[in-house]
């Protein structure tokens, strides 16, 4: 596993400098709250790049940085091999995690306007082929205040992805869409990659990034804890990962638990202990003949980065996972 | 090229907006002209002025400038809702700086704002109770009169943006621009004469910047046997150099889309 530490070797970065981002030792505070504490990150050129971590752990904060809407108050930032500016935003596009678009302009209209504010000639056919590319040409007339909020996430995209940028970032894409929906977005997000684009994707869904990140950094609080492609991050993790929420005392079994043969680690969220396990079966039976009585509920599951994130930070990154529940 | 392309975009999406929403089109244009049937007869015929030979025409100048103040005011409570809406964001992640973003849509204002009180001025000239007296001419006057609309236009664009971009939320920049700024209109020479008044309303009406636009119609459209309150020359100095002025500072706010 590729950590932290790691990262700040000074021959990482001269190496990134062609990188499709590169973050270097950025630091950024709201106020007296910590939002980005020195940071860094390369993501090389063509890959699918995950930034994984709750809300609050600095995802959201490092795209503003990116596209110029914050200034770090420390550290540098590249895109593209280049120090940010205003004409290297041509080259990036990007998805906010809230829809932005005008409800009374049509569809049509909201891609015009994106290529004349990109400086795209004769952008007529690009238009159409993209509203055709993301189903939206029969619609293409309305207003997009009448669309289903799915239609509005995919002309979000389909804006994003007009000026054909060479980098996109997307903040939490696929947020509360129905799974067709996000289906519909993860192919066309991996046509523009195939294409060449760079997607760096700020989440919160380790399932998306299990499934489509080359690679993912896990974010706690503004602090890189580690990177890899989701393969190395679960390398060193136990195949399963079980959760079993006690009627009372998860504390104090939490020694026990960690000294029964094949536990990986054991950690504390409320009532709830999450293990990580070879063997689910003789695990569970022998929980079950000690303590049967106490166990209101058992999850079990293959490991995933949710499960290395809660191993390495002590925290869920889903809200669901941060309070314990299964 | 590119920037200027950019610039005629969003000048052509926000009039677009305002063709649309044909409530806002027909208010904005309507309540004028009913303020100036309503107040113009109940003065003319109800309080007889002394010191105005004829009400109606009087009024016209100020009914033109306060059409031009509520355009500017809807115009630039867009600004909120392109905040809102998240429009905002994505423009400003385009390759161009928030001043050109700004731009268009102060300048969109601006055109709106000269369209409205075109038509206003327009309706008025139609209407036989109401009669211009062309002092410098039809056409000396006519553009006299242009001229002052679109300075007061840029202005009020400029200024509406100016204060949209700094108060974060709308309830309070409306309250600014009725409760602050609407009073302006009342000691500009708009409903009464600056002639006469005592020395602090004089004072109020001559640090107005919509006086010297009032003036500068009174002067094309109404006759004055003295040229006006401030003169001509005056009344376009102070409007070119305050409309340029709050235009740039208008469109100059460093934006948190996010505010």
């Amino acid at each position: 596993m590729t950590v932290s530490t790691h990262l700040h070797a000074p021959e990482e970065h001269t190496g990134a400098r062609d990188a499709a981002v590169s973050v270097c030792d950025v630091s950024y505070r709201f106020g007296d709250r910590v939002a980005l504490d020195a940071l860094s990150l390369d993501v090389r050129r063509g890959a699918i790049f995950g930034v994984l971590g709750p809300n609050g752990s600095g995802k959201s904060t490092l795209l503003s940085l990116l596209i110029g809407r914050r200034t770090p108050a420390a550290g540098e930032i590249r895109a593209l091999g280049e120090p940010l500016t205003r004409a290297l935003r041509a080259r990036i596009g990007i998805v906010f995690q809230e829809p932005s678009l005008d409800p009374v302009m049509t569809g049509a209209e909201t891609l015009r306007l994106q290529a004349r504010m990109f400086g795209m000639r004769d952008a007529q056919p690009a238009i159409d082929a993209m509203l055709t590319r993301v189903g939206l040409a029969d619609r293409a007339g309305a207003a997009t205040a009448t669309l289903s909020g799915g239609m509005r996430r995919r002309l979000d995209l389909a804006r994003a992805l007009l000026p054909r940028p060479e980098l996109v970032l997307l903040d939490e894409p696929t947020l509360a869409l129905d799974p067709d929906a996000r289906h519909a977005i993860w192919s066309y997000l991996l046509e523009s990659n195939a294409a060449g684009a760079t997607l760096l994707l700020a989440t919160n869904d380790v399932y998306e990034a299990e499934r489509y990140c080359h690679e993912v950094a896990l974010l706690a609080a503004g602090r890189l804890v580690a990177r890899g492609t989701p393969a190395e991050l679960k390398r060193d993790l136990r195949p399963n990962a079980v959760r079993i929420t006690w009627r009372d005392g998860a504390a104090a079994r939490v020694d026990a638990l960690a000294a029964m043969p094949g536990v990986g680690r054991v950690r504390l969220a409320g009532d709830t202990t999450h293990i990580t396990i070879d063997d689910t079966g003789a695990f569970l039976s022998e929980v079950f003949q000690r303590d049967g009585a106490s166990i209101t509920n058992v999850h079990i599951e293959e490991a995933t980065l949710e499960d290395v994130y809660f191993q390495l930070v002590g925290r869920g990154i889903t809200a669901a996972a941060a309070q314990g529940a299964p | 090229m590119s920037a200027f392309d950019a610039v005629a975009a969003l000048v052509a999406r926000d009039l677009r907006g305002v063709v649309r929403s044909r409530s806002q089109l027909y208010s904005s244009i309507l309540f004028p002209l009913m303020l100036l049937a309503i107040l113009g007869a109940g003065v003319s015929d109800g309080l007889d002025p002394k010191n105005v030979d004829d009400y109606v025409t009087f009024l016209t100048p100020g009914i033109v400038v306060m059409t031009a103040f509520f355009s500017s005011t809807f115009s630039s409570a867009s600004y909120y809702a392109d905040r809102d809406t998240g429009v905002l964001r994505a423009l400003l992640a385009s390759p161009h700086s928030p001043r050109l973003v700004l731009l268009g849509k102060t300048l969109a204002a601006t055109l709106i704002g000269v369209a409205q009180a075109l038509v206003v001025l327009g309706v008025a000239a139609l209407v036989p109770a109401i009669n211009f007296q062309w002092q410098h001419g039809v056409l000396a006057g006519i553009a006299l009169a242009l001229a002052a609309i679109v300075l007061v236009n840029v202005f009020l664009a400029g200024l509406g943006q100016l204060l949209a971009s700094r108060i974060s939320s709308m309830q309070g920049f409306h309250l600014v621009m009725n409760i602050v700024l609407f009073p302006f209109l009342f000691f500009s020479g708009a409903f009464s004469p600056l002639d006469d008044l005592p020395l602090w309303l004089a004072t109020l009406g001559a640090i107005n910047p919509l006086s010297y636009a009032v003036d500068a119609m009174h002067i094309a459209l109404y006759h004055r046997a003295d040229g006006g309150f401030f003169g001509l020359a005056m009344d376009f100095a102070v409007l070119t150099a305050v409309a340029i002025a709050v235009f740039w500072l208008g469109t100059g706010r460093r934006l948190h889309s996010d505010q």
